[in-house]
Order: C-alpha cells, then sequence, then structure tokens
C-alpha cells in the first residue's frame, strides 16, 4: 500500500472518550466544541453524546475525530471499561469550583492506567474557569498531578468558549503521537493497512481500527 | 424454519428434539429421532454389512447435521445446480452403494444437500456459490469493477466454505476462533478491497459498500451457525437476563434518575417506538442490520429525551433513559444478539463510528442490569432485596402509569370526540337554520317571480282561444259533415288503441311500421285521387287502409292535445299541402255522405281524414267555401255519439287483407307524390318515419 493511496483511502480514526462526573460540563464542551467550528448551524444536532469531526492533520492528512461521552454519574462508574476500551485518548474533566470531581479524576486516572496502561492519551481538564473566584483546585495543583501521571493539563471555559478548540487540537495531537509510537513502522500513516496490523496486533486493542475490534470484542464479554 | 418463527421458550424445550444417539444435533421423526447424519451414519453401516464395503461417509459428512437447519428458501437455487454435482459424485464414487443408497440420499437431499456440497467441496475443491439471487443482484448492483466482483465473490465464497469446515470440524471449537477467522477474513477483504489493482478504480464510498456487502452476505449465509452457537453459553445468558429483567419490572424512571416522563403519552409512544426497535434486533440476520436497528432504537430515545429536556441530550441523560428502555422491552435473546454483533460484525468500519457508541452504551446498559444492586437504584438493599423477591409489592411501575396513561389518554380522546362532534352539531344546526332561510327567500322569491311574470304575462288570453276558435271551426267542419262524429271517435279510440287498432286494422299481417306507412300513403292517394275520381268506389276500397292511418295520425295529438294541437296543425297544414287538395276537399263533401249513408266504418274514417287534413286548408286557404256548410249541427253530440261508435269500427274492421294489395299499389303512387305526405297535418315523427320508409 503506497501512503498516496493511504491518504486518497480511508481516513485516520481516532476514538476519545469523555470521562468526569456529572455536571462538569463534558457535554457543554463537546457542544461548544462543534458549535464552534461549525458556526451554530449544526446545532439542531439530536444528541450531545456522540460527535465526530473530521479533522485536518499538520501533515494535510485528514483524521476523524470520534468522542464519546459517557454518563458521569456514580452508579455508572463501573461501566467505565466497557467505554474506554479501544480509546486513544480519554478526556478527564473536572470542575475546578468542585474538588470531589477532582478526585474523580484521580480515580479515572488510576483505573485507566491500570486498564490500559500508557497507550492511552490523558488530557485533564478543568473546566469553569469563568468561575475563577469559586475556584477550589488551584491550577498548579492539578498540572502538578498531571505531570506525575503523565498526562497533560488544560483549563477551559465551555461557557465562554475558552480553551475549547486548544483542547482538542491537543487531544488530536496526543493521539497521533500515541499512534506513531505504537507503530514506529507503519508510523502516522499506517490505518487500515490489515497485512501488519490485524495479524501481528490483534491484542493491541489501542489500535483505532484493527485494534478496536479486539477492544470491542473483550467488550462484549460484560 | 425461520428464526423469527421460533421464540425462545420454545427453543429450551427442544432439548427433547435432539438426536438419539446424543451428538448435539436435532432429529426428526422420518430420522428415527435421529439427526440426518446419524441417521445417513447408520443406513451406511446397513449398507456396508449388506455390500461388504467400506462406507462413504467421510468427515464432511457431518456437516449435513450443522445444515440440517439452515434455512433452505436462501438455497433453493442451490438445489438444481448441487443436486446434479450430489448426482455425479454420487454415481462415480458411491456407485458401489447401489441404487437404494443413491435413492435413499436423494430422499433427503434437501435436507442434506449442503453435506453433499461440502463433500464435493473436499473431494474436488469446488466451492459452492454460497450467494442467493438476491445477494447476486446486490453484488451486481455494487459500483465496482467487475474484476474486483469476482473477487469480493471469490471471498465470500472462501470464508463461507471456512466457517462451515470449521463448524463441521470434529476439533473443540472456541468461539474466539470463529470469530477471529471471521475478522481476519474481513481485514483480508479490506486489503483486497483497499489495495488490489482491480479496485483501482474505485471510490472510497464504493469499497466501503464492498466491504458492507461481503460482511452481510456471510453473515446472513451463516447466521444459523454463527448465531448463538451451541459450543457458547449464550442462551444460558439470554435466559439469565431475561429473568433478571422480568423480576427487575418493577424499577421506574424515577430509580434510574431519568428524565422520561411515564405519564405522557407522547413520551411514552416514542419509548414504545424505542422499545420496538429494540426487540426488533433479533429479527435481522446480519450484524449492520442488527447495529442499524440499535441505532434506530437510540435515535427515538434521544428524539425523547431532547423533549424532555429541551436540548441535545448528554450520556448523563441518554444512559439512565436506554436501560429504562431496555428494562422495559426485555428482548428475547439479548446476549446472543449482543454477542454476535461483537463477534462478528467488521469491527474496523462500524464500531468505531456513531453505531458502534450507541451498541456500546447497549452493552453497558445489559451490564448495568446485570449488576446492579440497592445502591445503584439509590434504595436500600433490604427493600431492593424484598423488591426483586417479589415480597413487597411496588407501587405504580411503568405498567400502572402505563394504564393510567391509558385511560387518561382515552379521557382526552373522548374529549377531543365530544368536541368535534359538538362542533359538528353546530355546525350542521347553523346550517339547518341558514338552510330554512333560504327556503323561506326561495319561496318568497318564487310567489314574488310568479305573481309578476303572471301579471306581466298576458297568458289568460292565449287561451282566449283563437285556436279554439279554429278549432271550433274545424270540427264544425268535421261535424257538420255528420261523420265528424265518426272522426272524433276514431281519433280517441286512436288514441285510445293506436297499436292495436293499428295492427288489426292497417293489416293483420303486417308489422305495424309498414301499415302506418300504407296508411299514410293510402290516405294520401285516396285524398289525391278522392278529388278527382269517384269517392265511391275508392272509399269502399282504401277505407280499410284509411282507417288504421287516421288513427296512427292523428294519435299525437288527438288524444293528448285535441285542443291546442289545431292552430299547428292548421298552419302546418296551410303550409305544406298543395293546392290539389283544396280542390278535394270539396269532393270530400260528396264522400262524406256517401260513408255516412254506407254506415261504414271504414268510409267514416277515410271521410275524417280527408276532412282533417282539408279542413284548415279551407279554413285558411280558402275558408270562403267551406266554411258556410261547417256551422251547422251540435258537434259534441256527435263526437259523444260517435266515441260509442268508435268501438264497434274498431273492432268491427274485416277488410283489411282485400286492401292489402292495394296498398302496395298505392304506395308507390305515394312515393311518386311524396310531397303530399306533408297532409300528415304537423306530425312531425310520423313524417319522419314515412320519408324514411317510403323509398322502400
Amino acid at each position: 500500500m503506497s501512503s498516496s493511496r493511504t491518504r486518497s483511502g480511508p481516513t485516520l480514526n481516532f476514538k476519545a472518550v469523555l470521562l468526569g462526573e456529572g455536571c462538569v460540563g463534558k457535554t457543554s464542551l463537546v457542544l461548544r466544541y462543534m458549535e464552534d467550528r461549525f458556526n451554530a448551524q449544526h446545532l439542531t444536532t439530536l444528541q450531545a453524546s456522540f460527535v465526530t469531526r473530521k479533522v485536518s492533520l499538520e501533515d494535510g492528512r485528514r483524521a476523524q475525530l470520534n468522542i464519546w461521552d459517557t454518563a458521569g454519574q456514580e452508579r455508572f462508574h463501573a461501566l467505565g471499561p466497557i467505554y474506554y476500551r479501544g480509546s486513544d485518548g480519554a478526556l478527564l474533566v473536572y470542575d475546578i469550583t468542585d474538588r470531589d470531581s477532582f478526585q474523580k479524576v484521580k480515580s479515572w486516572v488510576r483505573e485507566l492506567r491500570q486498564m490500559r496502561g500508557t497507550e492511552i492519551a490523558l488530557i485533564i481538564v478543568g473546566n469553569k474557569t469563568d468561575l475563577e473566584e469559586q475556584r477550589a483546585v488551584t491550577h498548579d495543583e492539578a498540572l502538578q498531578y498531571a505531570r506525575t501521571v503523565g498526562a497533560q493539563y488544560v483549563e477551559t471555559s465551555a461557557k465562554e468558549n475558552e480553551g475549547v478548540a486548544e483542547l482538542f487540537e491537543l487531544l488530536t495531537h496526543l493521539m497521533l503521537e500515541q499512534l506513531s509510537q505504537r507503530q514506529p513502522d507503519a508510523s502516522p500513516l499506517r490505518l487500515q493497512n490489515p497485512d501488519t496490523d490485524t495479524l501481528n496486533n490483534s491484542e493491541d486493542s489501542g489500535a483505532p481500527d484493527p485494534g478496536d475490534l479486539a477492544g470491542q470484542r473483550s467488550c462484549c464479554g460484560i | 424454519m425461520s428464526r423469527a418463527a421460533r421464540p425462545p421458550s420454545l427453543r429450551l424445550g427442544q432439548q427433547d428434539l435432539k438426536c438419539r444417539s446424543g451428538c448435539g444435533f436435532y432429529g426428526t421423526p422420518q430420522n428415527e429421532g435421529l439427526c440426518s447424519m446419524c441417521f445417513r451414519e447408520k443406513f451406511n453401516d446397513k449398507q456396508r454389512k449388506l455390500k461388504q464395503k467400506a462406507g462413504e461417509t467421510g468427515p464432511g459428512s457431518s456437516s449435513s447435521v450443522a445444515t440440517l437447519d439452515r434455512r433452505s428458501p436462501q438455497h433453493a437455487h442451490l438445489h438444481g445446480k448441487v443436486e446434479q454435482q450430489v448426482r455425479k459424485s454420487l454415481d462415480k464414487e458411491q456407485d458401489h452403494l447401489g441404487t437404494l443408497q443413491k435413492k435413499k440420499f436423494t430422499a433427503v437431499l434437501q435436507k442434506t444437500l449442503q453435506a453433499g456440497a461440502q463433500k464435493i467441496t473436499q473431494q474436488r475443491g469446488h466451492v459452492p456459490d454460497p450467494t442467493d439471487g438476491q445477494f447476486l443482484l446486490q453484488l451486481r448492483q455494487l459500483r465496482i469493477p467487475d474484476d474486483g466482483k469476482r473477487k469480493l465473490k471469490l471471498e465470500i465464497q472462501r470464508l463461507d466454505s471456512d466457517i462451515r469446515k470449521y463448524m463441521n470440524g470434529n476439533g473443540g471449537k472456541n468461539i474466539n476462533e470463529l470469530s477471529d477467522l471471521v475478522q481476519n477474513a474481513y481485514t483480508k477483504v479490506s486489503d483486497i478491497v483497499h489495495n488490489d489493482p482491480s479496485f483501482e478504480i474505485a471510490t472510497n464510498e464504493d469499497r466501503d459498500s464492498a466491504i458492507d456487502f461481503f460482511e452481510k452476505v456471510v453473515m446472513t449465509q451463516n447466521h444459523k451457525f454463527l448465531f448463538s452457537p451451541y459450543f457458547t453459553t449464550d442462551e444460558d445468558s439470554d435466559v439469565k437476563v431475561q429473568k433478571r429483567i422480568r423480576q427487575l419490572s418493577w424499577i421506574t424512571a424515577k430509580h434510574l434518575d431519568c428524565s422520561i416522563d411515564e405519564v405522557n403519552s407522547e413520551a411514552r409512544d416514542l419509548v414504545y417506538n424505542a422499545i420496538s426497535e429494540l426487540v426488533g434486533i433479533d429479527s435481522y440476520y446480519s450484524p449492520q442490520e442488527k447495529l442499524q436497528c440499535t441505532w434506530r432504537c437510540c435515535r427515538h430515545i434521544f428524539e425523547l429525551l431532547k423533549r424532555a429536556t429541551g436540548g441535545p441530550a448528554s450520556a448523563d441523560d441518554f444512559l439512565p433513559a436506554l436501560i429504562f428502555v431496555v428494562l422495559k422491552a426485555n428482548p428475547v435473546r439479548l446476549h446472543s444478539n449482543i454477542n454476535f454483533v461483537t463477534r462478528f460484525t467488521n469491527a474496523s468500519r462500524v464500531m468505531s463510528g456513531e453505531s458502534g457508541y450507541y451498541f456500546t452504551n447497549l452493552c453497558s446498559a445489559i451490564a448495568f442490569i446485570e449488576n446492579l444492586n440497592g445502591e445503584s437504584l439509590g434504595i436500600s438493599s433490604e427493600e431492593f432485596e424484598a423488591l426483586m423477591s417479589g415480597q413487597q409489592p411496588y407501587s405504580t411501575p411503568w405498567e400502572s402509569a402505563l394504564l393510567a396513561c391509558e385511560s387518561l389518554h382515552l379521557i382526552s380522546e373522548n374529549m377531543k370526540r365530544m368536541e368535534m362532534l359538538q362542533k359538528r352539531n353546530a355546525l350542521i344546526s347553523s346550517g339547518i337554520t341558514s338552510f330554512e332561510k333560504e327556503l323561506i327567500d326561495f319561496q318568497r322569491e318564487v310567489t314574488e317571480r310568479v305573481d309578476t311574470v303572471i301579471a306581466k304575462a298576458p297568458l289568460n288570453l292565449l287561451p282566449i282561444k283563437t285556436p279554439a276558435f279554429l278549432i271550433g271551426q274545424a270540427r264544425a267542419h268535421l261535424l257538420t259533415e255528420s261523420e265528424a262524429g265518426h272522426y272524433q271517435a276514431n281519433m280517441l279510440h286512436g288514441g285510445a288503441l293506436t297499436s292495436q287498432s293499428l295492427t288489426a286494422v292497417g293489416g293483420l299481417a303486417k308489422p305495424s311500421a309498414t301499415s302506418e306507412n300504407s296508411g299514410l300513403s293510402l290516405k294520401d292517394t285516396s285524398m289525391s285521387s278522392m278529388g278527382r275520381l269517384s269517392p265511391l268506389q275508392q272509399n269502399v276500397q282504401p277505407a280499410d287502409n284509411l282507417f288504421a292511418s287516421p288513427i296512427f295520425n292523428y294519435t299525437a295529438f288527438d288524444a293528448v292535445s285535441l285542443l291546442e294541437e289545431p292552430v299547428s296543425e292548421a298552419n302546418a297544414d296551410v303550409l305544406m299541402l298543395g293546392s290539389e287538395f283544396q280542390g278535394g276537399l270539396t269532393n270530400i263533401n260528396y264522400d262524406f255522405d256517401l260513408s255516412d249513408q254506407s254506415g261504414e266504418n271504414s268510409t267514416a274514417e277515410e271521410s275524417k281524414l280527408n276532412l282533417d287534413e282539408f279542413d284548415p286548408l279551407a279554413q285558411k286557404g280558402s275558408v270562403v267555401q267551406p266554411p258556410p256548410p261547417l256551422p251547422e249541427s251540435s258537434l259534441l253530440d256527435s263526437t259523444t255519439d260517435s266515441l260509442i261508435d268508435s268501438e264497434v269500427p274498431g273492432t268491427a274492421v274485416l277488410l283489411p287483407s282485400p286492401l292489402k294489395p292495394e296498398v302496395s299499389n298505392y304506395r308507390g303512387f305515394s312515393n311518386f307524390d311524396i310531397p303530399s305526405i306533408s297532409c300528415n297535418t304537423g306530425e312531425f315523427s310520423s313524417l319522419g318515419q314515412d320519408g324514411a320508409d317510403a323509398p322502400k
């Protein structure tokens, strides 16, 4: 398969999950991201729990970014693995005015690192910076924590549309990096090249395409 | 045996239907309770003993069992093709088994056909075409190069046979191996589609559709093998989750903290839609279709949530709602379907997309249902246990909410209906009043108009009887001739009897039409001739004919409009009659006298005829001459008399036959004198007839 074929052929497929407690603004972030890009014309969307966007990469290729929202209620916490299996990135959102939500993020990080190791790109997102005066978690604390777990830290305000586009750009970049690390041979160009992928890496559930299948398959075992 | 027609409850009871030999497949009564495979082995054993030869049953023969329950319609078209091959192979290779074996084999061919095909595959390396007509058609419709289609078909056949080989293999089976087998095939096809030169010109969409097609065909074809295979515990899981959901029937939307309004009928309808889609998953064969079904189900839920929350729903709202729907739907074979999709769908294409997301949500909903406890529902574990065991009666679950909803729905429906009826009623009553008003108006208008018209129109003057006067004169003419009485009698008589008298008098043997003609013609001739020839002889002879003719001619107006018509009659006569007749009139007078004296009806009538026609002429054309004699005796008396008399002549007409020959003669004559036909005194219909018939 030539690289030119890949460019014209199937696009890269990234899957990212949104994790975080309820009411921290996961959905708002997604909506803001979509709205911003589409100039509010596409706000007739029926739902905000799954969004997909095509993004242009630095090298001119195109990638499809699938963002999976998850239910934030505590009772659904146990279902997390079903969602983040096979994902390339995770956005761990917390409310900077709510320390509990930050603790929740920590538990998510532990779980993710345990289940997925380093094959998933993590971004910790402190949302609601528009409520600076009520801040309960300092920027430094969060940044410190993120560094210790090998995650990125970003602060956003979905309400004021601050840092949202940057957040997703960073996410795409990280996932691409992750991909090329995992698949040094195929580099970012790889994808949908089954000869090397599936047969050799069926256990690589982080791989966006054939790897996905392995992850999904295991999810059936619920 | 279609899947949909096989409810899971029945399925569990089918243990009894299993093969007696305990091979795990289903047996049939036709095969002595054995599955077709065991039955055939048993049969072959017998054969072997008989023939002292080794049986032909190879390892591939076990396939018949697995293929036994394949949907035959899908492979119907294969039968013809493969049957021949099977026969051939049987002839060649099982020839030694004897004809009896063959016969038996072909008898169960319908069921073991796949086995036969499999055997051929193994023996000759021939892969049977797995696609049925529908798929072949779809393949043809794919917008990919023919070369690519061929390759795609080959891959389909390969995977198809691979799956069957695996399923029919004797080794231990592992569903994951099977899944890998299929997934690797997907990958291979994807590779071919994207990199093979034969797909060079295809667009990305076409390539994707080719891959989807591949998946759909193989999965539909092998649904029977791959869906909930016997070596997995899918069925057990199905039963477990179904029981569990049944136990959880007391869960309400409140428990789940989801924003479904159970009492809103609109919301309820949407939930119903979602539920029916969810239940419908089981009725599709391919993972793609099942995923699409899930997708539709979730779309309904989102629609519902959007109405409830007023904006795009997030996962926080969605998952509880989905769980609620799954709980209320309690779909059959839930785990089997989920596992089928996760194992055999083309994950790289489908699973990362929107339907993949929904499917994942469905998975997590099921996981939640299986693991939920009191804590996750926000109730104490004791209460949870009590509710689960049914000790504590639960209040207002979905069902009772539905009941309430139902009655409310009915009430509102009835109210709507009442409202509509009321509206209609009001409409009707207002319509009635307006109609009444209209009627009154109309009546008044009509009366007004009539009044004005009456006031305006001197209609009263019309009957002032200028015509009456003429009639009077005419009658006077007729009657004063003393035969007038007869004439009128005949006229009336004719009016009453028309057809009878016509047929009877005019000529018994002739049809009425001819008699009319003859009558007319005769009349004409008589009239014309009468003027010139001696009245006596002629009268006697034509009289009978004339007897008929006058009746006919005058019926129209005689009976109905004796009084009115004379006006037009007179006019017509004036216009139409030639001057010849005027001369005739005078002669007619003579005739009348004669007829009178003779007392014969015929003569009387004849005279009437002449008179009738000539009278107006006499009045108008030469009023002066005839009138003086006219006003003589009483018209009325004579007419009344004539009425009585007329019946006698009507019945007494005995002379038609002798007249006939003459009729024809006269006809010829009359034809010659066609213009004279106009003598018919304004009866145009008869004129027309005459004109038409005369040429004869």
